[in-house]
């Protein structure tokens, strides 16, 4: 196929994913559309495009896109944040010890690493009752730190064991303390996989559904991307308002992933091949 | 190892003693680890260092994950519901009772076809789409990029997206419409439709992400295997079946392993484009039908016992497909 024909595989490829994109196409130009020309002819660029759909959103009356937005920043900070320097300082701990009930630790937290969601949501909502933390941000900050530390864990654990011990042995003859050795020497040499962290947990809180709608409910307001389920309602088919809305609501997450897009495919192919 | 002046400090527990002996219970600091270093703040296993570095996360784990799990088992053995003032233990009446509960097994058996399909279609088109894309340049890395953005998108905005266009009055069906189709079909609220159309807008979404460890896959095997084969006359077809397939053993185990347990958990797909429906079930799953008995319903006694189900399903599925790879991994 490539020394005969050489331009198959490069047509080819692009044509499989063009017909992939056109979902995503579709989404993105009806966001620059009225209504009429939606359903019209969805195919269409948007020429003249409006900016209708978006001002729409951001002036909503309920502030459903705002309200959003903030709580959607504060959820996913302080469970990133929280959840690495956690994660962070107990693999270093379970994994440096070496003693039986490290390696018991760390085994019953790695179970924790393919439990469905729904499976412990409904304790999960009597327990922040019983604490006086349901619909607020700090239980919702604590469901995601619990449910995504194992993750963390288990990402940290694969690194630290890949670097020696020399480092925190010179500091520790030069009379620095457990912390101050975690602290100055250690975590940084953790940066590539404190970053993978943050940037998977990162996407992974942004776009999370079921805890957010749950845990945080009505009260509090919600996410953005409750806020985007919130926005359709059974019938509605004002498409370009949702696309508009849809749109908005990603640009953050897939910003910060084009930052830190080196980390993350990185992480998820450590594996993937014979070492 | 076990000589303390040759000792390293990660080797020995408090104490002074080597990790294969018994280790101390008390863990208390005992302020040296013996040899001509004094090495007084370096004794690994010591109560305070475990309250500072593990404790925090082991209480959080354990309030929201573990203690979760133990409650959902119990709840499960109760007869609790909302219409009912007295919650008693029932042992396992409920696991009895949605074994033979048309509903349950329904939304059991959707949860199958959802996961077999996504599992066998995103990897046999992750694997080809990556076998297109192994090349190097800048077409091929932006297309793997195009690839990639539907894995980082929330399920819901690609749900919203899908049901945009796949709903009755959706998108594809205003184009086949003015394409003169008389009556298009209902992606969505056709029975017989429903459930595919939900796994391809997952598999849709997941595509990428297989596409991509793939790829890495693909580039760990050495280009020497291709060219000795090809020299030896090897046509494009057996180079594959002897050494590219199997040298992405690794890459399938990931795959097929995280397809399953994404696949096996949906809900967030089912909540936006269907609803559980068409009819009360139709494209229901267990995660769904957990949500719903439990929340919407308030019947926590029979909502546990299904994630009870769930668990050991999943725990079992995943554990038992992992096993099998890796064996094959092992045995090349």
């Amino acid at each position: 196929m490539n020394s005969r024909t050489p331009w198959v595989r490069p047509l080819l490829a692009t044509g499989v994913a063009a017909v992939f994109c056109l979902p995503l196409y579709v989404a993105l130009v009806n966001a620059f559309k009225t209504s009429a020309k939606v359903v019209g002819s969805p195919l269409a660029l948007p020429v003249p495009p409006t900016l209708d759909n978006i001002e729409q959103v951001l002036q909503r009356p309920d502030g459903l896109f705002w309200y959003g937005l903030v709580n959607s920043v504060i959820l996913t900070t302080l469970s990133i944040l929280i959840t690495t320097v956690l994660a962070a300082m107990s693999a270093y701990h379970l994994v440096r010890s070496g003693r039986w009930w490290s390696r018991a630790v760390l085994g019953v937290m790695l179970t924790g690493l393919m439990i469905p969601p729904a499976v412990i949501m409904l304790p999960i909502t009597r327990i922040l009752n019983a604490i006086g933390l349901m619909h607020t941000m700090p239980g919702a900050v604590l469901v995601n730190v619990g449910y995504y530390l194992p993750f963390a864990v288990f990402v940290f654990m694969g690194f630290i064991r890949s670097i020696p011990r020399e480092l925190e042995e010179a500091a520790a003859v030069d009379g620095a303390g457990r912390i101050r050795i975690f602290w100055q020497v250690v975590f940084p040499l953790l940066r590539p996989a404190s970053a993978s962290v943050l940037i998977f947990l990162g996407v992974w809180v942004w776009n999370d559904f079921l805890t957010p709608l749950l845990v945080l409910g009505p009260g509090a307001g919600n996410t953005v991307t409750v806020g985007i389920f919130r926005s359709i309602g059974p019938y509605q088919q004002d498409f370009g308002a949702v696309f508009a809305f849809m749109l908005l609501a990603t640009l953050p997450v897939l910003a910060f992933y084009l930052a830190f897009q080196k980390h993350f495919v990185r992480g998820l192919t450590g594996g993937a091949t014979k070492g | 190892m076990t000589h303390p002046l040759r000792s390293r400090p990660g080797d020995v527990a408090a104490g002074g003693v080597p990790r294969s002996g018994r280790p101390e219970p008390t863990a208390a600091p005992s302020g040296r680890t013996g040899g001509p270093r004094r090495r007084r703040t370096w004794t690994w296993p010591s109560a305070g260092a475990f309250a500072v570095f593990v404790l925090p996360t082991l209480t959080v784990f354990t309030a929201m994950v573990l203690a979760p799990i133990l409650w959902t088992l119990y709840i499960g053995m109760t007869d609790e519901r909302a219409t009912r003032p007295n919650t008693s233990f029932v042992g396992l009446d409920n696991y009895g009772f949605l074994l033979g509960d048309e509903e349950f097994r329904h939304s059991l058996w959707n949860t199958v076809v959802i996961t077999v399909i996504v599992v066998l279609l995103t990897n046999l088109l992750g694997l080809a789409i990556a076998l297109l894309l192994r090349r190097q340049g800048r077409l091929y890395s932006l297309l793997r990029g195009v690839y990639f953005t539907p894995v980082i998108l929330s399920a819901v905005v690609v749900s919203v997206i899908g049901r945009a266009i796949l709903a009755d009055d959706g998108l594809l069906n205003s184009t086949l419409v003015s394409l003169g189709v008389k009556s298009p079909p209902g992606w969505l609220t056709d029975p017989s439709y429903a459930i595919y159309s939900v796994s391809g807008i997952m598999v849709w979404q997941l595509l990428g992400f297989a596409v991509v460890v793939y790829l890495a896959g693909l580039a760990g095997i050495p280009a020497e295997l291709d060219e000795a084969a090809s020299l030896d006359g090897a046509g494009p077809w057996q180079q594959f079946r002897a050494i590219t397939w199997p040298m992405l053993a690794p890459a399938l185990t990931i795959n097929t392993v995280m397809l399953m347990i994404s696949a096996f958990k949906v809900y967030d797909q089912i909540a936006v484009l269907t609803n559980g429906g068409p009819g009360t079930d139709g494209t229901a799953t267990v995660a769904f039908e957990v949500i719903r008995t439990a929340f919407s319903e308030q019947r926590p006694g029979v909502a546990s016992a299904m994630a009870g189900i769930m668990l050991v399903v999943v725990s079992i599925a995943s554990v038992t497909t992992l096993k099998l790879l890796q064996r094959r991994e092992v045995n090349l």
